[in-house]
């Protein structure tokens, strides 16, 4: 009846009643997109939350780019998918009601305590490829060059995940990007990697060599991998890319300082009572240490400092762990204990990572202009991110949990962040080759799941 | 977690509708409407209780009129590949005017006493649940009810001035989507309702220059609509409940003043025409605020930026009598929008519209008319971007109102 007054109506006013705007068509403009290659790390193979899942590889950046691809002409897009959403090979963490070790209880990342569905996941799966996402987590630029590095990689604390769909685990990571080249011959490709080339190092709180040196083509972990090797291995791989012709776009390394492993606990964090605060104030009578009632800077372990400790300063990071905030809880941690150096990254170290960063991004952007690339300046966007934005009315930003960008391990994202960087990659590609890709909808994807 | 969670959820809510400049509606008087809503200048009826408290005085004897509406708006959203229509809707908006002069018909007395019950603002806008914009809106729905008793005084034939005191009642209920997923990946949701009062004045004179022409001027006050009851209702995943709790909150609408000239023009006796300009002061409406009983880190009062600027509207009607017993009207509108290009938000994708209006009146014996009018309404495509939310895209509306009235003399 309704829908009958509506149509009358709507012919007695000689007009339709219905707008009818036009939506834009979307044009691939001067690249094809028909045959997509996403060659990178954990960022690239969808990892978040600690681990890697079918959910997450389903949201990664890549398949989100391939999902919009297909609007101007893009192909099918193989990820070695797993087969379940427990987490691969450990369980994924989520939110959950925790109580810490003084008692106190409240929501915090747990590991997943639901079924064990990947199993069986160490079996290869390369038979069933080629696969358009080389994405493999903890790899580093460096690495590409290594022989036998998918059967090794649990040297480095990676897991098997290279093993997996690696046509031939005893070659190099190189190789495999050539398999794929040949097998699936990509008119388009992404290149994201060397974060793991600095990564390392900044997560093991500085403690490696800045840089370190390859031994047998191979970098220590922990260490930052030595330039020259980077650019030789970067294109190498880049080299074999863009040999069939294939257009594509590099994306460059953010800043890892800025990322939540390294923000969330704030230098400033040691609150202290009156009573307390006079306690430190007669019994760690070193120079420059202060205390007041309140907020207080961390005492950190530094060999150079006299004591072997002093105060962090409010430029220098904490990394986010659950045994540290732990510790700092009811172990004294920051206070009474000073920080082990492994748990922080000082002043120097901090330019160590900075002073790579740029050197690597400087490899980047030269080889963007050298083939003339589409090129996104990561490092940049991430800065509008810890500033925050705004997307179609949902807030993100680079606060761990309450952000929506990051996932529960404090350094890979959520899906809406992964399809905030795919909307980057696709912004960039448009402004290369004259494409009109629409960006991907972030707020289709799933953010943070709360209890 | 970040208070701007909810300052991002709730930022958009609003009072508001779709179908006229800003959330005016401009659909008083069936016969008026169909004349543009035109009316300041000439009585027609005790629809003039709204248009111009001076012209009651004119009114021969008593009457009332009664009308009723249809208001049947659809907007389009389109951003890039993506397109969204609002959920097909019908509000039926009513007026009563009912006046005459002190002594009725024999005493042709120069003070005439009257009152209009009508709804000045109002309506709504639904969009799918689901949609792109749900963090913003997901529905809108305003009422307005004006209770307006009003008297006027003939100071001559020529001269008349009139007044009217005006109650505002308002209701409003305002849907979004909240941007926290529970386990499931389900959206939270936000529901704020609320009931709302406020008063003004509707003020007016009208000249009578000769037998031709006719002036009339008159001025709607701003209505402050409050409310300070209003009911806010979460449901957001079970760990983050007492970050949303359900509480009262307050708010204030200004309801924009109005104030309009008119002129009637009466070339020969079945021809009339009428034009008036209304003057809208929308910069009252700079923010929309929320004041939440029970704060929470989450959950804080909101100020959510509107910045409209003051508008003239032109309106442009006819009525042509072929007899006694039947005359028809039409007319034009140009309805600018208040609403400036960073500021157009999805509950009020508000553009510059164009309005169109026609109608008939039949008197089927002295004493009673009974009119029929439509009035059509549709904007251009706006290219609008709401940059406190970062929602951008294309918007159109297009809206059909058919209304139905009749006034009876006694």
């Amino acid at each position: 009846m309704k829908k009958l007054v509506y149509t009358i109506c709507c012919l007695l006013a000689f007009a339709g009643c219905k707008p009818e705007l036009e939506m834009e068509a979307p044009s691939a403009g001067g690249a094809d997109f028909s045959r997509y290659v996403a060659v990178g790390n954990s960022l690239t193979a969808g990892y978040a939350d600690n681990s890697l899942y079918r959910s997450g590889q389903e949201s990664s950046y890549p398949n989100i780019l391939a999902t919009q691809f297909r609007l101007v002409g893009g192909g099918d897009f193989k990820q070695p998918l797993l087969p379940g959403n427990y987490g691969y090979p450990d369980a994924k963490l989520v939110l959950g009601i925790k109580t810490n070790c003084a008692g106190i209880t409240s929501l915090s990342p747990i590991d997943y305590a639901g079924a064990a569905d990947t199993n069986g996941s160490s079996n290869s799966i390369a038979a069933l490829g080629p696969y358009n996402n080389l994405g493999v987590p903890g790899i580093r630029a460096t690495d590409f060059l290594v022989n036998n590095y998918a059967n090794i990689a649990s040297f480095y604390g990676n897991a098997d995940y290279a093993k997996r769909f690696y046509k031939d685990p005893s070659k190099r990571p190189l190789d495999e990007v050539v398999h794929a080249v040949n097998r699936i011959k990509p008119t388009f490709f992404s290149l994201w990697i060397g974060a793991n080339d600095v990564l390392g190092y900044a997560t093991s709180g500085g403690e490696g060599n800045a840089p370190g040196t390859a031994l047998l083509g191979l970098v220590l972990p922990g260490d930052i991998s030595p330039i020259e090797l980077f650019k030789k291995s970067y294109d190498s791989v880049l080299n074999n890319m863009v040999s069939g012709g294939a257009k594509g776009v590099l994306i460059n390394i953010p800043d890892i300082t800025a990322i939540p492993l390294f923000t969330t606990i704030p230098p400033r964090g040691l609150k202290l009572t009156e009573t307390e605060a006079n306690f430190l104030n007669q019994n760690l009578p070193l120079p420059g240490m202060q205390f007041v009632s309140g907020d207080n800077l961390f005492v950190i372990e530094d060999e150079s400092a006299p004591g072997g400790m002093r105060q962090i300063k409010t430029n220098e990071f904490i990394i986010l762990s659950s045994e540290i905030l732990d510790s700092i809880k009811c172990g004294g941690w920051g206070k009474t204990t000073p920080i082990p150096k492994e748990h922080t990254l000082t002043l120097d170290e901090v330019t160590n990572v900075n002073n790579a960063t740029t050197a690597f991004n400087q490899v980047i952007l030269d080889a963007a202009q050298k083939h003339k690339l589409a090129h996104v300046d990561i490092n940049s966007y991430l800065k509008t991110v810890i500033s925050g934005l705004k997307y179609n009315g949902v807030d993100y930003n680079t606060e761990f949990v309450g952000g929506g960008a990051f996932s529960l391990d404090g350094v890979h994202l959520t899906p809406r962040g992964y399809a905030l960087v795919a909307n980057e990659i696709i912004r960039a590609t448009n402004a290369t080759y004259g494409s009109t890709i629409p960006p991907a909808d972030v707020n289709a994807y799933s953010g943070l799941k709360f209890p | 977690m970040k208070k701007g969670i909810l300052t991002a959820c709730l930022g958009l809510l609003c009072f508001s509708n779709a179908y006229a400049g800003g959330f005016q509606l401009n659909l008083q008087g069936i016969r008026q409407l169909a004349m543009g809503g035109t009316g300041t200048a000439l009585t027609w009826n005790a629809d003039v209780i709204f248009y111009n408290p001076a012209g009651m005085a004119h009114l021969d004897v008593w009457q009332a009129s009664v009308s009723a509406l249809a208001i049947m708006p659809n907007v389009q959203y389109v951003k890039n590949n993506y397109s969204a229509y609002s959920q097909e809707q019908i509000f039926t908006p009513f007026n009563v005017y009912v006046g005459g002069p002190i002594g009725g018909k024999k005493a042709q007395g120069k003070i005439a006493v009257g009152v209009g019950i009508y709804t000045p603002f109002g309506s709504g806008l639904k969009w799918d649940d689901n949609w792109q914009g749900r963090y913003i809106t997901r529905e809108i729905a305003l009422q307005t009810i004006f209770a307006q008793p009003t008297v006027s005084y003939k100071f001559s034939d020529k001269f008349s001035f009139g007044i009217g005191y005006v109650v505002g009642y308002g209701n409003v209920k305002l849907r979004q989507a909240v941007p926290i997923q529970d386990a499931n990946g389900n959206d939270g949701s936000g529901e704020l309702t609320g009931t709302a009062w406020g008063r003004g004045f509707n003020a007016g004179i009208k000249y009578t220059v000769n037998r031709t022409i006719q002036i009339g001027l008159n001025y709607r006050s701003q209505v402050n609509m409050y409310t300070d009851q209003g009911d806010a209702k979460f449901k957001v995943a079970p760990s983050l409940a007492d970050s949303f709790p359900n509480t009262k909150f307050k708010t204030e609408l200004p309801l924009p003043q109005v104030a309009t000239i008119g002129i009637g023009f009466r070339p020969f006796a079945r021809l009339t025409l009428q034009a008036d300009v209304n003057f809208v002061g929308w910069s009252s409406y700079d923010s929309l605020q929320f004041d939440f009983a029970h704060n929470t880190k989450q959950l804080e009062d909101i100020s959510a930026p509107r910045k409209y600027k003051n508008t003239f509207t032109y309106r442009f009607g006819l009525n042509y009598a072929f007899n006694p017993k039947i005359a028809v009207m039409l007319g034009a509108v140009w309805d600018p929008s208040p609403v400036q290009d960073d500021f157009v938000t999805p509950d009020l994708p508000d553009a510059d519209r164009m309005v169109g209006t026609g109608g008939i009146a039949y008197r089927p014996f002295h004493g009673i008319t009974i009119t029929a009018a439509v009035e059509y309404v549709t904007t251009k495509p706006r290219n609008g971007n709401y940059a406190y939310e970062n929602f951008s895209g294309t918007y159109q509306t297009k809206a059909i109102t058919p209304g139905i009235g009749v006034s009876v003399d006694f």
